[in-house]
Parts: structure tokens; C-alpha cells; sequence
């Protein structure tokens, strides 16, 4: 094997250059500092904050977690300090993080989400913006606008129309046609897609035969929900052209692997970080290793390079040279 | 209460060095962590990484530390503790703490009251030992489901602490609730209490009762450990000095807020809480 320069690891999402390709997940990295004694926050892409919605929210009663097999099932209600006092207290602090951070934004009408991507994109401290259009865990319409696509078309243009930052439309998982909800985020001005956020789900104990999440239903992530979302990045990445963020039980250097060869561009980390807050380092680490061994220079160079058709031998043993 | 040492936390991989089983599916593992163990006060926790690392990290409390080692222990109720209770002397553990606010012991008593029940008595050992090492009178009540649970009691009572049990089954000490022998007391200087939530509210209650307030050590499900995922709160009274500092929000006229047990606690003060 040709001795090759270190792989380029960044990625390149609308305007906003990472200098690694791993996202921490919105809502399981809180603004960063809490990890930032178990964790080398250098060493990741970004931190997507947790949602913030216009009003201050409370939350969902508890329990809010669930541990099941291979993931978690959570139902937290966007527990959030509203935009006025997000901005005025929380903002301030983000100053001099090593890293970069995105902004969520959540809502509950096409209104509240302008208002508030306007009001968090007008600040240098937060350099993109996510739209988190697919909470599960919000009994109103919260979800209606991931699961319809003229109303992710809406509310898309809607923010769009309030920031020249790069937007990230967060898709669900729980739809029938990822990839219609896609094309409408993308022809409405998305510059990236996160797919996906958790899959709804419930639990209940058989001994008080009541549901073990104070909400009665959550969202699931983890290992369990991988094939799920690889499935989904698959379908979205055919269906339009803009980057990909994939997300879903991303644990280990080949779970990254198989999104960005399903048509990620970047991949985004949550629940593994709560099993150990060092899987995005040890995975930014092994991509690095794998592009070495594999003689690719850039990331880019395995988006979407998953060979659905039937491979000759020949080829098999070129793309193992 | 006792902040934790932040500067002190990392990921640490430390191997076993003994494991006893110290009641019937109780664990208790030993670990070389010198500088966990030098930081640990009472009432940190660790979230400890199962060995396979295909189950999130549990949180458990810093039962015994000295210079170089600390302990936990545990019950084995699931998949991740079952994955820890197998492991041996040799094997290899992450960790990441200490974690979490301990028991305020700033200010020793004459007399301190422990309420320990079931395996929260591994939240307690430094506690006491740290009271009884200021000259604190330290007495302990400790309950178990039978008298083959109630995990180093002559121990505690070795170190210096005055010891009364009470067992669900009669097998050892009072028969009945641990919260019943507090009720026989008088109200101690410093009541600290660790254990399973229907203890901790009747704790609260007498403490209500006897005009003081106690310290209590909370569970529930983490999924993060360190504050990022708000998904192990409790309700705090939106006036509490560990309510976290933003505005209660749509809560609809009641007087709560949300803290995570994590972050804020695990230990709040008992006339603060609202759950
Ligand atoms: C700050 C803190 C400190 C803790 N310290 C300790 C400690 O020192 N020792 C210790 O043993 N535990 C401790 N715990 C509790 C421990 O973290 C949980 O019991 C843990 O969730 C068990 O994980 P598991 O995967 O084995 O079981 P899970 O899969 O989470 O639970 C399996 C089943 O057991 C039930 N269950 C969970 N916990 C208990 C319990 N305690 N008693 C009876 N049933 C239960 C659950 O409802 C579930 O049905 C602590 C928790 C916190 C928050
Ligand atoms: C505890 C928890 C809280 C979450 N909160 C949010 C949130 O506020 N906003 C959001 O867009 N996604 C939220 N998510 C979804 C994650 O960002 C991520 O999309 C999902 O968990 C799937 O990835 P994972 O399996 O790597 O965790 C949350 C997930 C978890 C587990
Ligand atoms: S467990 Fe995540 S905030 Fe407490």
C-alpha cells in the first residue's frame, strides 16, 4: 500500500466548513460544557444544541427514560428556558467554545419557528442553524410538519427567509415518504438535511401494567434504530442533492461507515455518548485510519458509495487495493 | 451542597482488584483509581461503562475510598448491572466521575442522623466516615428486606457509628420501616438519607414533622449523567436554591420547576421538593 498524507476528515455543510465530520446530537449534548471534562470537544465537528422554542417549556413529567434493548427510549418535552432568556443568559456563555455550536430551533406553528431562528441566527456565538421539525415527544402539532410535505415546505421557507446561515432540516423517521418530505425541505431552501431524529416508541411494565414513560410514548435511539436510519439516508440521499447528516445509533467507527456509504455527508452522534463520552474521538480516529488503509484521501469520497447492485469480482478486489 | 471536583473528572479505565458478594445478588467491586478516590466525598457517583459497551453507563455511588481504591455496590436488577457483576479480578472498566453534589457536611453537628435503606447505604459510608472523623456523633438506621441484606452493618459500627436496624421481614432489629425507628428519635442536628423513594418521601415527611431538614440522595434513570439530556429531573420549588437558574416556563400556575438529579443533586434538600 502507497504511504498517502492524512485524510481531509472535513466536511462542508451550505456555508459552514467542520473541521471533522461528527455531530453531537441535539438534546444529548446539552451546550457542550457538560461533556467537556470527559470529552475533547477539539476533536468533534459540532454540537447541536438542544432545542429552543419561543416560550419557555417545563417539559414532560417523569420518568423521561427508558433504558431497552440496544437503546433508550426517552420522552424529555423540549424542557427548554424560552428564546428571551436562552438568548440573554445561555447565549453569552457559548463565547469561546472550542467548538463550533448549531442552533435548534423547535415550534408549534410556522410563526414561532421564523421567530425564533431569527432571533438565534442573529447571534455570532451560534454559527447554523438546525430546524427540528420532528420532535415526537410534544403532544401538539410539533410533529405534523416532518410528516407533511407542503408543511415542511412552509415552514422551511419560512426560516429561510430569516437567516443566510446554513439551515439543517431535521427529518422523522416516522413517515411513509422520507424522501418527498426531502425534496420539499430542499426545494425550500435547506442547505442540509439531518435524517433522522428518534423513532416513536413505547414501553410498559408488566408488573404495574402502566407505561414506563411518565408521557406514555418517547422517541427511540440507539443501537436499535440503526437500520432504520441507514434506510433513511439511503432513500433521502437519492431524492435530493444537498448534504446529509446521518444519525441513529452511530456507536462504532463501521456504523459511521455504513451511513456515509448510504449518502452521508457527515454523521451525527447522541446516545453513544452516554454509553462513553469518548466514541466521537475514537470514531474520528478509525475514519481517519479506514480512508488511510483505503487509500481515499477526503471523506467525500464514500458518500453514497454503497454498491446496491451486484459487484464482480474484479471490482470487489479493486476497491479492496 | 458539596460541589463536585470537576477538574477531577475523566474517563477512567481502572481493573478490578476484589469482588464480594456481599447478599444475595449484591455486588461489591473493588477498583485501583487513585485519583477518583482521592476526590470522591459523600455522596459522588460514577457512571460506570459495562464492559461489552453495548448498554449505556450506569450511575452508582462511591461507596469506599481511600488513597488509591474506591468500591461500588450494587444490586443486580437489569442487563448493565448483571455485565458489571460478572467481571473479575483482572478485568478492565471505564468510568467517568466523580460526579454529582454530595452531602453538605460543611458545617459537623454534635449529632448526625443517617437513614440508610437497601443498597443506598453505598452513598452513606463516606458521609459517616467523614462526620465521624470532624467528631460528629454519627448514628446509622439502616433497613433491608431481611437481615441477610443489611451489607456491613457491623462495620459501621466498628468505625464508631451507633447502629439501629430494621428488617421487612423481622429477621434482624425493629420490624417494620426504617422511617419508624426516626420517628422514635428527636430531631437530630443533621439528617442525611439515602435509598428507595418511598423511604426518601416518608424521611421527608418526618423531617417536616420534627421542623428539620434533611439531605436527601435521589435516583432515577440517567441516561447522560452530567446534565446534557434532562432526563432525569425531579420537581423542585421554583424558589429552591438548586432550581436551575432559568424560568420555570408554561407550568401552568403551579409552583415547580425541573432539576436534574444529575446536575443539580443527587442530593436536595427535602422542604425543596415538590414530587
Ligand atoms: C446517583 C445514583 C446512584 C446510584 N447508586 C447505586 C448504587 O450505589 N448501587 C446500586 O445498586 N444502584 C445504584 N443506583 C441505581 C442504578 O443506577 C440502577 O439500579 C440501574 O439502572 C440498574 O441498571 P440495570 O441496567 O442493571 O437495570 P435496568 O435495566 O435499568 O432495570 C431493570 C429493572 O429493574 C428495575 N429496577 C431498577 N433499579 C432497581 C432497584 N434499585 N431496585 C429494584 N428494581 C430496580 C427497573 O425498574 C427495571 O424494571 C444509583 C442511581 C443513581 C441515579
Ligand atoms: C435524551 C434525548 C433528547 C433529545 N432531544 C432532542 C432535541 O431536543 N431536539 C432534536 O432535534 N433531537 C433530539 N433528540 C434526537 C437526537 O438528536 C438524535 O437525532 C436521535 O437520538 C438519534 O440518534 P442517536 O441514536 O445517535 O441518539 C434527542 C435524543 C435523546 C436520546
Ligand atoms: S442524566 Fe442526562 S441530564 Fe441527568
Amino acid at each position: 500500500m502507497t504511504a498517502i498524507a492524512m485524510p481531509d476528515l472535513s466536511v462542508r455543510l451550505g456555508k459552514l466548513e467542520l473541521p471533522y465530520p461528527t455531530l453531537m446530537g441535539s438534546g444529548c449534548y446539552g451546550s457542550g460544557d457538560e461533556f467537556a471534562s470527559f470529552a475533547d470537544l477539539r476533536k468533534i465537528g459540532a454540537v447541536v444544541l438542544k432545542s429552543v422554542t419561543r416560550e419557555p417549556r417545563l417539559g414532560n413529567p417523569t420518568p423521561r427514560l427508558v433504558h431497552v434493548a440496544a437503546g433508550m427510549l426517552n420522552a424529555i418535552g423540549l424542557q427548554n428556558p424560552g428564546i428571551d432568556w436562552y438568548l440573554e443568559h445561555d447565549v453569552p456563555k457559548f463565547a469561546g467554545r472550542p467548538c463550533v455550536l448549531i442552533g435548534s430551533v423547535a415550534g408549534f406553528s410556522i410563526d414561532d419557528y421564523a421567530y425564533v431562528c431569527e432571533r438565534l441566527a442573529s447571534r455570532d456565538e451560534i454559527a447554523a442553524i438546525e430546524v427540528n421539525i420532528s420532535c415526537p415527544n410534544v403532544a401538539s402539532e410539533g410533529e405534523t410538519f416532518a410528516c407533511d410535505p407542503r408543511l415542511t415546505e412552509k415552514v422551511v421557507r419560512a426560516v429561510r427567509s430569516t437567516t443566510d446561515k446554513t439551515l439543517i432540516v431535521k427529518l422523522s423517521p416516522n413517515v411513509t415518504d422520507i424522501a418527498g418530505i426531502a425534496r420539499a425541505a430542499e426545494a425550500a431552501g435547506a442547505d442540509a438535511l439531518a435524517v433522522v431524529n428518534t423513532v416513536r416508541g413505547m414501553a410498559i411494565d408488566v408488573e404495574t401494567w402502566r407505561p414506563r414513560l411518565g408521557n406514555v410514548t418517547g422517541g427511540l435511539s440507539g443501537p436499535a434504530i440503526r437500520p432504520i436510519a441507514v434506510l433513511a439516508v439511503y432513500e433521502v440521499a437519492r431524492a435530493v442533492k444537498i448534504p446529509i447528516v446521518g444519525q441513529g445509533g452511530i456507536e462504532t467507527v463501521s456504523d459511521a461507515l455504513e451511513f456515509l456509504l448510504a449518502g452521508a455527508s457527515a454523521i451525527g452522534i447522541g446516545t453513544a455518548n452516554f454509553t462513553d463520552p469518548r466514541v466521537p474521538e475514537r470514531i474520528v480516529a478509525g475514519l481517519s485510519d479506514y480512508l488511510q488503509r483505503r487509500g481515499l484521501s477526503t471523506i467525500a469520497e464514500l458518500t453514497g458509495k454503497a454498491n446496491v447492485g451486484r459487484l464482480s469480482a474484479a471490482q470487489i478486489e479493486g476497491d479492496a487495493g | 451542597m458539596q460541589p463536585a471536583l470537576d477538574h477531577n473528572a475523566r474517563v477512567h479505565v481502572t481493573s478490578v482488584i476484589d469482588r464480594r458478594v456481599v447478599a444475595p445478588g449484591v455486588i461489591s467491586l473493588g477498583f485501583r483509581a487513585p485519583e477518583l478516590a482521592r476526590a470522591a466525598r459523600g455522596g459522588h457517583y460514577v457512571m460506570a461503562v459495562p464492559p461489552t459497551g453495548e448498554a449505556a453507563a450506569v450511575a452508582l455511588g462511591i461507596y469506599e475510598a481511600d488513597d488509591n481504591r474506591i468500591s461500588l455496590l450494587f444490586f443486580l436488577t437489569g442487563k448493565r448491572t448483571r455485565e458489571l457483576g460478572a467481571l473479575r479480578p483482572g478485568d478492565e472498566l471505564s468510568m467517568f466521575g466523580p460526579l454529582g453534589n454530595g452531602f453538605d457536611l460543611t458545617k459537623p453537628p454534635k449529632r448526625a442522623t443517617i437513614v440508610a435503606g437497601g443498597v443506598g447505604i453505598a452513598s452513606v459510608l463516606l458521609a459517616a466516615e467523614e462526620l465521624l472523623r470532624a467528631g460528629s456523633r454519627v448514628e446509622l438506621l439502616y433497613g433491608a428486606r431481611s437481615s441477610a441484606y443489611l451489607v456491613d452493618a457491623k462495620r459501621f459500627a466498628r468505625l464508631g457509628c451507633d447502629v439501629a436496624v430494621s428488617t421487612d421481614d423481622g429477621s434482624a432489629g425493629h420490624h417494620g420501616f426504617v422511617t419508624q425507628l426516626l420517628e422514635q428519635r428527636k430531631p437530630p442536628e443533621l439528617l442525611l438519607a439515602c435509598g428507595p423513594s418511598p423511604m426518601l418521601r416518608a424521611v421527608a415527611a418526618s423531617a417536616a414533622r420534627m421542623g428539620v431538614r434533611a439531605q436527601l440522595s435521589l435516583e432515577e434513570t440517567f441516561a447522560c449523567g452530567v446534565g446534557g439530556c434532562w432526563g432525569c429531573v425531579v420537581p423542585l420549588s421554583a424558589e429552591s436554591a438548586q432550581a436551575p437558574s432559568f424560568p420555570p416556563g408554561d407550568r401552568g400556575g403551579s409552583d415547580v420547576v425541573y432539576a436534574r438529579i444529575c446536575k443539580e443533586g443527587p442530593v436536595f434538600w427535602s422542604d425543596e421538593l415538590r414530587w
